[in-house]
Formats: C-alpha cells, structure tokens, sequence
C-alpha cells in the first residue's frame, strides 16, 4: 500500500500531494456562461404593489396615477421643499417609478440628486409613512447595479437603515432589513462597513418565534448576504454571533427560510480550513445532510453547496461529513434529473475521494461506485468532468485493493469514452488516472491484463490518436502511455521501437530468460 | 539602417539574389551571401519596415512575394522576447509593424495577404491582447467594408489567432482573453454571419460570389467552434436560436453552382456542412442541456444529408462526421427514442450503414496498387476516419440499445447480399465482401491485435457463417480468384480466431498454408498474419494452442510456402511473412532441424541483400530473431553445430562490419555472443582476431551498439579471459578504457560496471595487478563528483564482488592503499547508508556473501577503530535480509533517464532469442547467504571468544537480534 502511494507521488504527481487534490469552489475567477441559475438571488427590488392598509395616507387609484405623473422637476422641487405632504407624495412617486416591473429609470433617478434628501426622511420618526416610502424607494435603488448601490452608501443610508431597524412598526423595519440586505450583498466593503456599524445586533433581535414568516425571510436572505462573499471573509467574531441564530432558523418549517439559512451556512463554508471548522463545530452537519436530501430542489441545492464545501477541508472535518451521513444521500444525487445537482454532487465527492484510503473505503462500502459509473457513462458533460476528478483522486489515494474496486465496477469503458471529450484539461486528468491504474496493476502483476482490457474497450486507440493533440501535455500525457505500457506487442517484447535515429531504441529494460 | 530609397535598393538587390537557383550567387563559399547579408542586418532598427514597404510597393511580384516571406520568417525568429536574452526587435518597429500590418495584409493580394496574416498570428500569439488592445476593433471595423477578400482575411486571421481555444488548458489568463475577444467579436460575427447569409440568397447565382460568401461561412463557423470550446459563452446561449437556425438550413443547402467536378477535393459545400456537423456535435457533447431543443432536428437534417450524398471519395469527410455525430447521440439514453421506431432503425441500416460499407473503387484501387497502406489501415485499425470505420461505429453505437432489431434488420441484408453473390459470383463479388464485413461489423464488441475479438453478439452465429461461407472461399481451387473475397476470409479466421473452435482453425491451416502462395500480396500478407497470430494463441497449461505435434504433417509445406512468399512480387522484406518464419520456428521447435540447412541458407542471402540497404526495421528484426533460433534449437540438439553457423554468417558478417551496416551492427554483435556463448572450450581463434576491433572507440560512440558490444565482451571474458591475458595482454588498457568510457556517462555507467565485474570475475588477478588502484580512483572520483542512485547500486555490487573474489582485507588494504581510513569512510557513508537500495536476488546475494566477508574475515574490523562500525554493519546486512527494498530516489535525480534496474547481470535483451542466461557468481560458494553469515559468525567467535556475543549484546537492536538468532538456529550452529 505504502509502495504505490509513494510510486505515485514519485512518478505521477510529483509535487501534487492530497491537499492540493481538494479542489476549492473557484478555479476561475473569470466566467464565459450565463449567470447561474440556481444562485440564490443577490439583490431584490420590492416591486409588488403594497397592500391599501400599508398606505393609508393615500386615497385611492385616482390619486396614484396623479402621483405617477409628476414630472421628476416637481418631484425634486417637492422633496427639497418643506411640505411635508408634498415630500411624501413625491417620494411615493419615486417609490412607485422604481417599483414599475420593467426598466426602472434608477439612473435618472439617483440624477435627480434626491437621496441625501430620502436618507434624511429616513431619519422622521414622527412621519411614518414618509420613513417607509422612502426606505423603499432606497432599497430598490441599492438594488441595481454596484453603481447604484454606492449612491445610497454615499447619501449616508447605512446607519439611518440601521437605527430603522429598532423601530416600533413593523413594515418599517422589515423595509429597512431589505434595504441593508441589499447593501450587504453588494460588495465585501459594505457587508463590513454594515457589520462595523453593529448591524448584526438588532437585527438578530428581531428573529423570534412571534416573527411572521414573510419578515422572517426577509431576515434570514439578509443574514444571508451578511455572510457571504470573500476576499475577505465575513469577520470571524461576526460569523460567531450569526450562526446560533442560522442553527435556528434551519429548524424552522419554513422552506424559504431554511433555504436562506442554507444559502448563508454554504457561504461560511466557502473559504478557507478555519472557517470550515466554525461550522463543523457548531454540529450543523447532520442537518445539513437531511437537508441536503430534502425533495425541494431550493433547499437541496444550498444544503448540498454547503456540505460540497465542508469537504474541501481536512481530512478531519472531511470526516465529519461522511459521519453525518454525506455518503447515503450522494448517490440519489448523482442520479439526480438535474445536471447542475449531478455536478454538484460529484464535485463533492470528488473531495471526499481525494482523502485518505479510510475515506476512500467508505465511498465504496456506501455503493457509491456504481452512481459515479453510470454518470460517467451517461451524465451531462459538466457532470462527467467532475466524475473523471473523482476517479482521478480516488486513483491517487486508494490502495491496490480499493483500486481494483473501482476496475470492478466497470469505470474503465466511460472512463476512457471520455478520451474523446472537447476538453483537454480533461483528456489530461483521465490519462493521468490511466497511468495511476497501471502503476496498481504493475503492483499486483497484471499490466497486461490492463492492456489488454483498455485495448479491448478502444482506449487504445484513442489513446493513440492523441499523440497527435494540439495540447503538448496532452501529447506527452498520451506518448509515455504508448511507450510504456502498449510498445511491445506482447509480453515478451518482440516488437522493437524505433529511435529518432531509425535504430531500434535499445531500452535495456532487465529481464530473466528462461529458454 | 535609415528607410532611404538606397537602403530599398541594396535589400531589393540582395533578396532578388536570396531567389536565384545558382547556390553559388544564394551561398558562395567566400564572399558574403545573399542570405548572410540579410542575417547580418536584421538586427538594425528599420530592417523590418524597410520589408513592409517593399512588399507594399516594389514594382516588381516576385520581390513583393520574397519580402514578404522573409518578413514573416523574420518575425517567427525575433518577436518571441526571451527572458534573459536581448530584445531583438526595437520597441518603436514593433509599434509600427502592429499599426500598419493589419490594413496592408487586407490591401494585399492573397498570396501575401496569407504570409501577412501568419505574421499577425504569431504577433498575436506574443502580444494579443495586453500589448496590441486595437486589433480587435481593427479587424471588427472591417467587417462593415462590405469587401469580402478583406473580410476574409480578418476572418482567416482570427481564425488563427482563436483557434488556440480549442486545446488549451482553462485558467484566468486564457479566460480573460477569450472574454475580451467575444465582448468585441461575437456580435460583428454574428451579424456578419447573417448579412453573409442573406447575401448568399441574392447572390444565388452568381457563382464567384458565391464561392467567396462560402468561404466567409467556412471561417465563420470555424470561428464560432473555437470561440464556443472552451465553455458555451453567454452571448451564444441568447444567441443560439440565430446560429442554429443558420446552420440547420446551411445543413440542407444545395447549390448547383458550388457543386465541383473534382471526385477527390472537397468542396466549400462539403467543408462548410463538416465544420457545421462540428459544431452540432460540441454542442451536443458539451452543452446538452441547452441543446437540446435543437438536437432532434439536427438529427434528421444530417440523416437526411446522409441518405442524399453520393459516394465519392470528396464526400469522405463530410460523411464520417456526419455518421460520427449520430453515432454519438444515439447512445444517450434520453435521445433513444429518435432512433426507436423500426422504420428508423430500417432506414438508417438501409441508406447509412449498407451503402458505407460497401468496397468502392477506391478501396479496390489501393488493395491493389497500395497494399501496404491497405493492410496498414485494414490491419492495425488506422482507419478512423474512413466511411467504413464510421459506419461500423455507428453499428455498435445501435446495438447498444437496439443489438435485436438491428441484428435482425441486417441478418436479412446479410442473407440478400450473399444470394446475389451466389447467383453470379464474379460479378456481385463485392456483395459479398459487404456482407461479411457487416457481419465483423455487427459481431464484433470488442477487439484486441493479441487476441483478435474478446466480446462477440451472441447473436450471431459465428462458426456457422465460417463453415458456410468462408471456408468453401478458401477451399476453391484457385488462390488468386476473387482476391478480395480472400482476403476477407483469411481475416475473419484472424479475427474470430478465439470464437471459432479450434477443429475448425485447424481444418483452416492447410488452407492459410496454401494461400501463402496467393499473387495478391494483401492475401498471402494476411495469411502469414493469420498463421502467425494462430501459432501464438494459447491453450490450456499455457501452453500453445496448436502444438509442434498437430503441425507435424504440414511443416515441410509451411517452411518452403513461407520461404517462397518472400520472393513473391512485393514482398521481398515483408515484415509479416518473416514474423511468421519466426513464429513457426518457435513453435516447431526441433521439427525444423531436417531443413536447417536449406533454411540458413536463405536467411544468410536474404541477409546479405538486405544489408545493402535494410529499410525495413521490422522484417530485419525479425530475421535476426530467426537466425537466433535456428542456431539455438540445432545448438540444444548438437552443440558442434555451432561451427556450421559460424562458416555461414561469419562472412556476411564481416562485411556487415566492414561496411559498417549501422541498423545491422548491435544485431551482429548479439548473434555473436550467442554463438560464442554455445562454445564449451576455449575461445577459437577466428573470434580472437576480432577482438582488438571490437575495442576500437568508433563503435563506442553509438548509443545502439553498447548493450550488444558490452554483452559480447563480457561473453569473450567468461570464454577467454585466460587467453587475453596471455595472447592479448597488450588489449588490457584498450579494455579497461571502454570501461572508462563508460563509467564517465550517467547514463551508461552500469553498462561499464556489467564489463568491470566480468573483468574482475574472470580474468586471473595477476593480468589487473597493475591496473586495480586505478579503477577504484577513477570509481571514486564519479562518486564524489556525480553521483547517482543507479551508479551507487551498482557500485555497491562491484565492490562486494571484489570483496567475495579477492578477500575482504584485500578490500580494506587496497581502498586504505589510496587514502588512509577510506574503507571505514566507504563503509560508512556508502555501504552501511544505502544497501538497503540494492536490488535483484543475485545483486542481494553477491552483497551479502561480501558484507559476511568483511565482518568475519577481516581483522582491522576486529582490532582497530573500524570495529565500531561492525555492528551497524551487521545491521545493514540483516536490515537488507529482512526489510523491503528502499526505492526512494532523491528529488533532484528524478529527471534523469533511468533506463534499467542496474544489477550484475547485463540484461539486455532486445533480441529475445538471442537471450542470456542467468549468471550467479557466487551460486557454488554460498546457496543460503543467511546460512552463511551465521557459519562465518560462528567460525569468527571461535576464533576469538566472547569478542563477538559481547558486542552484539550491547550494541545491536533487538529485532535484528532476533533474525539473527533465527540465522543461527536454522545453521545449528552457536557462538561462543
């Protein structure tokens, strides 16, 4: 066992030890694809229309039409001016033209040169009605663009929103929680600019049993972007005091908001060893776990994030993974009818076998190899990249024995279909994994079982044709593999190579004759 | 070098000379050269505008053409900035070259616009995006010209500047760059893409425009492969209805005006459909999920264009992407139910599969006037991407789903085609031909060259379809009738060879046998393969499948059949035919004794002519392993044979060596050391005269001839030592040179310690007196200067073999000889350290047998400051018993060629039949090393009582201490 990992580390993976095998979420920074689908929402206007009650300051549809056709000049001239009436028309008026379901005009907008003025309604506890429009009116301009987001920081929104947060009405406060969300999603400097200003407290003060679950989710997305986003990370004595509230808040019947939790729970885990453990200590994995395993694909999809990041840790918190049950709920995962949720799933166990042999037995005593088999065969392309990285660790970390497993289940003929893939990266990791099964087959004395066997399922001949891929490591990749293993015909290597200078290549490999 | 019109004029003069035929004007021996000259300038500022102008503006073609092809070679040399070396291009002609090349290779005619645009593209390569920011919007800018040559060029420009995206690793670099690219570039291309489209309906006929629009759409979808590899990008998901679309209706295009006469050349038609068949096939592999609204339709277009397109050899590509596409998608689960229906499934065996398969004229062409790429690509498989090879895929891909149905549909096509061939077999024989490959075809699940198929469809009757109509093929009376029909019976014996049963392989032998004689030479080609591949099958026990016994009636007619193929038309050094000779060698084995002499004879002249001019590596390898078993199997039987052998090779050999034939040398050599190797008294004379030459340093400086030349000196050594040092003592330095030589290089020092040990073993130790310091200085010289774990293992068996031959105070006495207390260094810091590396059971044993030496038989280990290293020695030699071997190597060594395992033994082997014997050269002495280190102890406690349990019961560790005991107890032996 000893022998192979070290064969391994020697000629294969020099320099590549399992700790860089633990592929983190981010390779690149850059991305070609679409904004992905199943991320949770970053920003959110409030566009529905409030209910009557919310604005009993108003009569009627009559005077919202008026209202909505004041020209932005009266409604600079109104805010600016000192009637208080006027202020809340206007202001509503500029709620309501930011709340239209397309195109609102923000830039014009912020032009307008309105929002230190809103920041100051913020700020009228004697006027209800004037704090909530324009808290409104804020919270769908933070929600646009970075851009837009800097005009109501720099109008001085932060702590207005804050001290909004205590106060007695409560469409108010949920209005402010949506507007610092907002804010705290946009960038690491203005989730930590919220956090210096002691966000977390008050905001934690409302969750409780009595909260409607409508304000409750609007909380829990907010804590949400609170945590999430790196470079950096939250601070830690920040993450401290949110977590019991999140532990919380995962128990709730609400499926939103244990989504949310979940959401905030994966960003904490995406990061480094350190924060990892935070959460592994708090004991959420078992839930985390069920959850990971619930039917609704909102719920599953972060529950699954989370714990796919918690195994890019140590060994040691990788462990705690697989103890809360990982390993039983991967492979309905991996069957799963949705591509990114395969992808998900293999990356996460993609890590899990890049652990040490204990771990790797006990993805095989889980009967995770026949799932990981079929979605190699059968998967999406995106999925079947993460498969081959979990062949490729499994491959570097097992022992001969585990190996052989893994030959047994029939890896090898999706394996090397593979070989055909648009992707060289790719191409590369399954000849790298081609090469970590001969060096076992070596071991146990059936190379040319192997051979024969990646010959018989047309790896050979794939493997051929890349000698002439335009990628030179994966030319080199493909010509050690020829040369090593599939350069003598048989076993008795009556077939000579040819040199660069036309000569036979004399290799002077040693052998025992007996004639 | 100023842009002055006499600087355009002397560049001008001498590139007119760069072109003139006379090398003597291009490279006279003294003066300055034509291209010394423009070497000698290219490094001065403006060299490389003054070219551009000339390019742009000399009145002359022929200098346009030559400026810009020396630019373009000027800028593969020079742009590259190289870390450390100087900046060969002034930083203000960069700048120029980058603001003025893009619109002067769009003005240019195409021959420079080509040389230009390479130019561009390596630039790229250097300095796109970061250094050159305005390309892109240069080369976009264009598309509005409504000038399709200068479309073209930028597109043939990007094209070489993005299709690096196709195999490049991911990583931020690349991405950023290939974000930056579609930002700029995917909207002008897609609008480009469009209008080129709507241009082709209002163009449609005028058929030179509508060859220029086409090849805009052939860049164009090129360019939308490379752009869209790496991952589908954002713009082309919102895009993908357009691009789609377009191409689907691209896809079921015709044109009369762009059809061409030519049977051979694609047309733009054909590429445009490939690259598109391209970019449907990416987009199914890689972004299934979005695809799939467009995939069905795909399908059926590409279908359809199938069932449309003729069967000339134009058309090849086009249709094995085409068939290569469907056979990708019909094994996916969730597109099975597009191939499901019966009459799909009929209508795609009928109009894809059958007609692909067929033998065109093409094929008979080659099988005829190009059997060697025929066989090449019949054969070893390298026939991927031929229509039959694409079709046969498609086959497998069907069964996977369908193996019933489509076994059905084709059993009947089957049965049709071999009742039109019944009916009038010489002119439906190609009926036939189909018909048996799509039986291979649909039988076959798995294949190796060992083996032949391993998997078949079970439900295909193999044996049956042999008996009936392969068998009665090959017993026809004629061999040369219906070559083809031959040829595909013999190959299907190959193939099947494990599914047929071995009574009817054996009913075929006579038959293969027979047609070694066919004139075609694919047919008796495959005939010696078949047999070949035949005689290596294995039956129970591991033994051979077809015994010596069973063949005994046919050897006569095998050997002069195979004989005789190899002076059939063609086939003078067929590589085939003489593994085949070699191949029935091995398995008669002494059956071929009676004909040895008709048999030699022909190898030698077959030999002789050859070595005028051997082009043919195999065949020759072949033919040496031949004569190696003829001399083996005869040699076994009657060991005075061997002087016979010599009479018949030595002369060709002689000249061989004196025309120093380089292919043939290190096969000389290793038929030599067999040779010498079957002589049981002293070295005859003949071999001796060689002897100084084989010394001579010319043969030392081929790499090929080491392994062969150090086995043949060391097979002089074990013969003749004696008479070396008597007749030849002169040679002795000569020897030990080779020795020096090799010792100095890394990469062959074990080849010089193979030679030292079989010097040391067998020479009398009076001929080395003089020499002995000497070797072991020039050893420790390259141990203190270079050295290496390979030279290290080795050098640890050198010295224990000395130690077991000479004694081991000698050992001592000598290495102290050299500086004083370098035998407790040595065994300090090289044996005690690293012996656990030694590896190989002789090298073990030769070590151990040494170490026991030094402990029991040496009195400094007793009596001076060496003792305290007695026990760690001790604990080395158990240690080296006992644990497994250390195969750690150090980091830094980790790139240098490791080519063997060193050992004692030379284990070179490339002829395996020329091979050597196992040599252990302490076998007699010491049969149990462990054994011997207790009898040694025990001997040395006798000799001094209580010395020896004292220190082992203070000083060695208890573990070794217990395998010791062990050692004593299996010997009955105590100490005192």
């Amino acid at each position: 066992v000893r022998k192979h990992s070290q064969h391994v580390k020697l000629f294969k993976n020099k320099g590549k030890d399992e700790t860089t095998l633990r592929r983190q979420r981010v390779e690149v920074s850059i991305e070609l694809r679409k904004a992905k689908k199943d991320e949770q929402i970053l920003k959110r206007r409030n566009i529905s229309i409030p209910l009557k009650e919310e604005s009993p300051s108003l009569g009627g549809d009559r005077a919202d039409e008026l209202i909505i056709q004041l020209s932005l000049e009266k409604i600079v001239e109104a805010v600016n001016g000192d009637d208080t009436q006027l202020q809340l028309l206007a202001t509503q008026a500029t709620r309501k033209i930011l709340s239209r379901h397309k195109d609102p005009p923000i830039n014009q907008i912020i032009q307008l040169g309105i929002i230190p003025r809103m920041v100051e309604f913020l700020g009228r506890a004697d006027n209800a009605a004037l704090q909530f429009e324009a808290a409104w009116a804020l919270t769908n301009i933070a929600s646009g663009t970075s851009e837009h987001t800097r005009a109501v920081v720099d109008g001085g929104a932060i702590p207005a929103f804050i001290s909004l947060l205590s106060s007695p009405h409560m469409h108010i406060s949920d209005q402010s929680v949506w507007a610092l969300g907002n804010i705290a999603g946009d960038c690491p400097l203005y989730r930590d600019a919220l956090i210096a200003r002691d966000v977390i407290p008050p905001l934690l003060a409302l969750v409780s049993p009595a909260t409607p679950v409508e304000f409750l989710r609007n909380i829990t997305w907010a804590l949400s972007n609170l945590c999430r986003n790196k470079n950096p990370c939250p601070p830690l004595d920040a993450v401290q005091k949110i977590l019991p509230v999140l532990i919380f808040l995962l128990q709730h019947e609400d499926k939103d908001v244990i989504s949310d939790s979940c959401w905030a729970v994966s960003y904490l885990t995406d990061g480094c060893n350190d924060r990892i453990q935070v959460v592994v200590e708090t004991g959420v994995l078992p839930r985390l776990v069920e959850l990971m395993d619930s039917p609704d694909l909102t719920v599953m999809t972060p529950a699954l994030r989370a714990i796919g990041n918690v195994v890019t840790g140590t060994d040691q918190q990788t462990q705690e993974a697989i103890d809360a049950g990982v390993l039983t709920v991967l492979p309905r995962l991996l069957r799963h009818t949705k591509p990114v949720i395969q992808k998900e799933a293999a990356w996460t166990l993609s890590n899990i076998a890049a652990g040490p042999s204990q771990q790797i037995q006990q993805i095989i005593t889980c009967g995770l190899l026949p799932p990981l088999v079929e979605l190699l065969d059968k998967g999406d392309f995106k999925a079947q990249k993460e498969a081959v990285w979990v062949v490729a660790n499994f491959t570097t970390g097992a022992t001969v024995e585990q190996v052989l497993e893994l030959v047994r289940s029939g890896v090898l003929r999706p394996l090397l279909n593979l070989l055909s893939a648009k992707d060289s990266k790719t191409i590369l990791i399954i000849l790298d994994t081609i090469s970590n099964l001969f060096l076992a087959a070596e071991s146990l004395g059936e190379t040319e079982k192997l051979c024969l066997l990646v010959e018989e399922l047309d790896g050979l001949e794939k493997i051929e044709d890349l000698q002439n891929h335009e990628n030179d490591m994966v030319y080199r990749a493909a010509l050690n593999i020829i040369e090593k293993y599939f350069s003598g015909e048989e076993n008795t290597d009556l077939e000579p190579q040819t040199g660069q200078d036309g000569l036979y290549d004399f290799s002077v490999e040693k052998h025992d004759f007996n004639f | 070098m100023e842009l002055s019109d006499a600087n355009l004029q002397t560049l001008t003069e001498y590139l007119k000379k760069t072109l003139d035929p006379d090398p003597a004007i291009r490279r006279p021996v003294c003066s300055l050269t034509a291209e010394k000259f423009l070497e000698s300038v290219e490094g001065s500022q403006n060299y490389p505008l003054l070219l551009l102008t000339l390019l742009e503006k000399s009145q002359e073609n022929v200098i346009k053409v030559c400026a810009s092809v020396t630019f373009k070679n000027y800028i593969k040399r020079n742009w590259r900035i190289v870390e450390d070396e100087p900046n060969k291009i002034c930083e203000s002609d960069r700048i120029a070259i980058k603001a003025n090349i893009v619109p002067l290779m769009l003005s240019s005619p195409e021959q420079i616009q080509k040389q230009l645009s390479d130019a561009i593209s390596i630039i790229g390569r250097e300095d796109f995006p970061q250094k050159w920011p305005d390309l892109l919007t240069e080369m976009v800018n264009r598309f509005q010209s409504g000038d399709f040559h200068v479309i073209n060029g930028v597109l043939r420009t990007a094209h070489s500047l993005f299709k690096r995206y196709r195999h490049e690793f991911k990583s931020n670099e690349l991405w950023t760059e290939i974000k930056l690219v579609l930002d700029a570039f995917a909207l002008p291309l897609t609008n480009l893409f469009k209008a080129t489209i709507e241009l082709c309906s209002t163009h449609a006929n005028d058929a030179s425009a509508l060859k220029v629009l086409f090849s805009s759409l052939i860049l164009i979808a090129k360019l939308f492969y490379s752009l869209n590899f790496q991952d589908l990008p954002e713009f082309f998901e919102d895009n993908m209805e357009t691009w789609m679309t377009n191409f689907h209706s691209l896809l079921t295009l015709d044109n009369k005006l762009l059809q061409t006469d030519d049977e051979e050349e694609a047309g733009l038609l054909e590429l445009l459909k490939s690259q598109i068949c391209d970019n449907a096939a990416l987009y199914a592999q890689k972004y299934d999920e979005e695809f799939q609204p467009y995939l069905p339709r795909f399908v059926t277009a590409i279908w359809n264009l199938l069932v449309t397109t003729g069967q000339e050899v134009k058309y090849d590509l086009l249709v094995s992407n085409a068939i290569q596409f469907l056979a990708s998608v019909c094994e996916r689960p969730h597109y099975k139910h597009l191939f499901e229906d019966q009459n799909t499934l009929t209508s795609i065996c009928e109009k894809v599969i059958v007609p692909n398969m067929e033998f065109r004229a093409a094929d008979e062409e080659a099988f005829e006037d190009n059997s060697e790429e025929y066989i090449r690509r019949d054969l070893e498989g390298s026939d991927i991407d031929t229509r039959r090879r694409a079709a046969c895929d498609l086959v497998r891909g069907l069964c996977k789903f369908f193996e019933g149905p489509v076994t059905g549909i084709f059993s009947g096509y089957v049965n049709s085609m071999l009742q039109e061939y019944a009916k009038n077999p010489s002119v439906n024989w190609k009926h036939k031909d189909a018909a048996i490959y799509l039986v291979t075809s649909l039988a076959s699940k798995a294949q190796t060259q060992k083996h032949g198929i391993t998997q078949a469809n079970e439900l295909v009757n193999l044996t049956e379809f042999f008996v009936n109509h392969i068998q009665p093929d090959l017993k026809s009376a004629s061999v040369n009738e219906f070559p083809v029909l031959k040829a595909d019976g013999i190959k299907y014996i190959m193939i099947f060879r494990n599914q047929v049963p071995k009574e009817q392989l054996l009913v075929s032998i006579p038959l293969l046998i027979n047609h070694l004689q066919a004139e075609s030479i694919v047919v008796h080609t495959y005939a010696a393969h078949a047999l070949e591949r035949l005689f290596t099958m294995r039956g129970t026990n591991n033994a051979t499948l077809i015994t010596a016994a069973e063949m005994a009636p046919f050897v006569e007619v095998l050997l002069t059949n195979l004989f005789k193929a190899l002076t059939l038309p063609g086939s003078s050094e067929n590589e085939y035919i003489m593994k085949a000779i070699m191949r029935s060698f091995s398995l008669l084995q002494e059956s071929i004794i009676p004909y040895i002499p008709s048999v030699i004879t022909q190898l030698t002249q077959k030999l002789l002519a050859v070595s005028k001019n051997p082009s043919k590596p195999h065949f020759n390898h072949y033919m040496f392993e031949s004569i190696c078993l003829s001399i083996r199997i005869t040699c076994k039987a009657n060991p005075e044979a061997v002087g016979s052998f010599e009479e018949a090779l030595f002369l060709v050999f002689t000249e061989i060596l004196q025309n120093d034939v380089q292919e043939f040398i290190p096969y000389v050599f290793q038929v030599m050391s067999l040779l010498l190797e079957m002589h049981k008294n002293e070295i005859p004379s003949s071999y001796m005269a060689l002897f100084p030459h084989l010394l001579q340093p010319v043969l030392w400086e081929r790499t090929g001839n080491i392994p062969p030349l150090v086995r043949l000196l060391q097979a002089y050594l074990e013969r003749g030592a004696s008479t070396i040092a008597s007749a030849a003592a002169d040679k002795i330095p000569g020897l030990l040179g080779v020795f020096q030589k090799l010792i100095a290089s890394k990469a062959n020092d074990h080849q010089g310690f193979y030679l030292l040990n079989s010097i040391i073993e067998h020479m009398p130790p009076e001929s080395v007196d003089q020499y002995r310091k000497q070797i072991f200085i020039l050893l420790f010289q390259r141990l203190q200067n270079s050295k290496t774990t390979k030279f290290i293992k080795s050098f640890l068996v050198f010295i224990n073999l000395y130690c077991v031959r000479y004694g081991a105070l000698a050992l001592q006495e000598i290495f102290d000889s050299i500086q004083p207390k370098m035998f407790g260094m040595v065994l300090e810091k090289i044996i005690i350290p690293e012996i656990q590396k030694v590896s190989g059971q002789v090298e073990k044993k030769i070590c151990a047998v040494g170490i026991t030496k030094i402990l029991t038989e040496c009195p400094p280990m007793m009596d001076t400051e060496y003792t305290k290293l007695w026990i760690p020695l001790l604990q080395a030699l158990i240690g080296l018993f006992e644990l497994p071997e250390d195969d750690t190597i150090p980091d830094e060594e980790h790139f240098i060629d490791i080519e063997d395992t060193p050992g004692y033994q030379t284990a070179f082997s490339q002829l395996a039949f020329a091979g050597k014997k196992e040599h252990d050269p302490v076998g007699q002495m010491v049969n149990n090393p462990r054994i011997h280190l207790a009898q040694s102890l025990h001997k040395l406690s006798t000799a001094c009582p209580g010395r020896v349990l004292s220190m082992l019961s203070t000083s060695l560790n208890a573990e070794a201490l217990q395998y010791l005991q062990g050692y004593l107890q299996a010997a009955s032996v105590s100490l005192l």
